[in-house]
C-alpha cells in the first residue's frame, strides 16, 4: 500500500484513558540482554525487531544503537523505553493496563522502503496479535 | 480498515513531522536520548507520558505536532534540523 505525501494515516481513539492498555514500540535500540544484540556492523542498518515482556527487570534491557548517544538510556532506559512510567500510571489508575508485548528496534537505516512496508507491518501484526494493546506509544532515540 | 492509536514522543520534530505520524508531542529542548526526560527524573518521566497519552483523547490535527515545555529538564538543546531541498 502506498498513501499520499499529503495522507496522515488516523486512527481515531474513542476510549477513555483509564481503560486502556498501552504498549510501548521504541525505535530506541532496545532489547533484553540476552537477545540478539541489533546489528550495527551493518550500514545499512537492521530491519530486525525485539519483543520485550511486560514484566521485564529493566536490569535486563540494554541499548545497541550507534546513532545517538544512549549513555543516559543505559542508567536509566525509561528515558526511551518508559516500562516503569507506565507501571506508576497503571498503579495510579491513569491508564488500565499493561500490553503483553512491547517492541524494541533500531530506527536507522539505509532501507526506508523495507522498513516501511516490512518491519513496520509486522511490528504492527505483533502488537495487534496477542499484545492486547488499546493503543502505542512510540518512542524514538 | 482496522488500526491502532498511536501517540509519538519525538525529540527532533522536524524529522518525525517527514514521517507525518498521527499524533505527536515534542518536549521542547530534550535532546535526543531523552525522550522522557533525564535519567532518574521520574516526576518528569511522568508528566511527559501523561501528556503524550493525553493526546489520544485530545481533538488534535493529524499530523500535527504538540510541543510542550518542561522548565525542569534544566538545559534546552536544539533540535535537528531539516535540510531544506531548492
Amino acid at each position: 500500500m502506498s498513501i499520499s505525501r499529503k495522507c496522515v494515516p488516523f486512527t481515531p481513539f474513542d476510549r477513555e484513558l483509564s481503560k486502556t492498555t498501552i504498549a510501548i514500540v521504541t525505535a530506541g535500540g532496545v532489547h533484553l540482554k540476552d537477545q540478539e544484540p541489533f546489528n550495527i556492523a551493518d550500514e545499512l542498518g537492521d530491519l530486525g525487531y525485539r519483543i520485550i515482556p511486560p514484566d521485564v527487570d529493566p536490569a535486563q534491557l540494554m541499548v545497541t544503537h550507534h546513532h545517538y548517544d544512549h549513555t543516559d538510556a543505559d542508567s536509566d532506559i525509561n528515558v526511551v523505553f518508559p516500562i516503569e512510567v507506565l507501571r506508576d500510571l497503571e498503579t495510579e489508575g491513569f491508564i488500565g493496563g499493561i500490553a503483553k508485548k512491547h517492541v524494541g528496534y533500531m530506527g536507522y537505516t539505509m532501507q526506508l522502503k523495507a522498513m516501511y512496508e516490512g518491519t513496520a507491518r509486522e511490528i504492527a501484526n505483533e502488537i495487534d496479535k496477542g499484545s492486547r494493546a488499546d493503543a502505542v506509544i512510540l518512542t524514538g532515540g | 480498515m482496522k488500526g491502532i492509536p498511536t501517540v509519538l514522543i519525538t525529540v527532533s520534530p522536524e524529522v518525525s513531522a517527514q514521517m507525518r505520524p498521527p499524533r505527536a508531542l515534542y518536549p521542547k529542548g530534550f535532546k535526543i536520548g531523552n525522550s522522557l526526560g533525564r535519567p532518574n527524573m521520574r516526576d518528569l518521566q511522568n508528566k511527559v507520558l501523561r501528556d503524550a497519552l493525553n493526546l489520544l483523547t485530545q481533538n488534535t490535527r493529524p499530523g500535527e505536532i504538540i510541543t510542550i515545555e518542561y522548565p525542569e529538564y534544566g538545559e534546552q538543546y536544539e533540535p535537528p534540523h531539516v535540510k531544506k531541498v531548492g
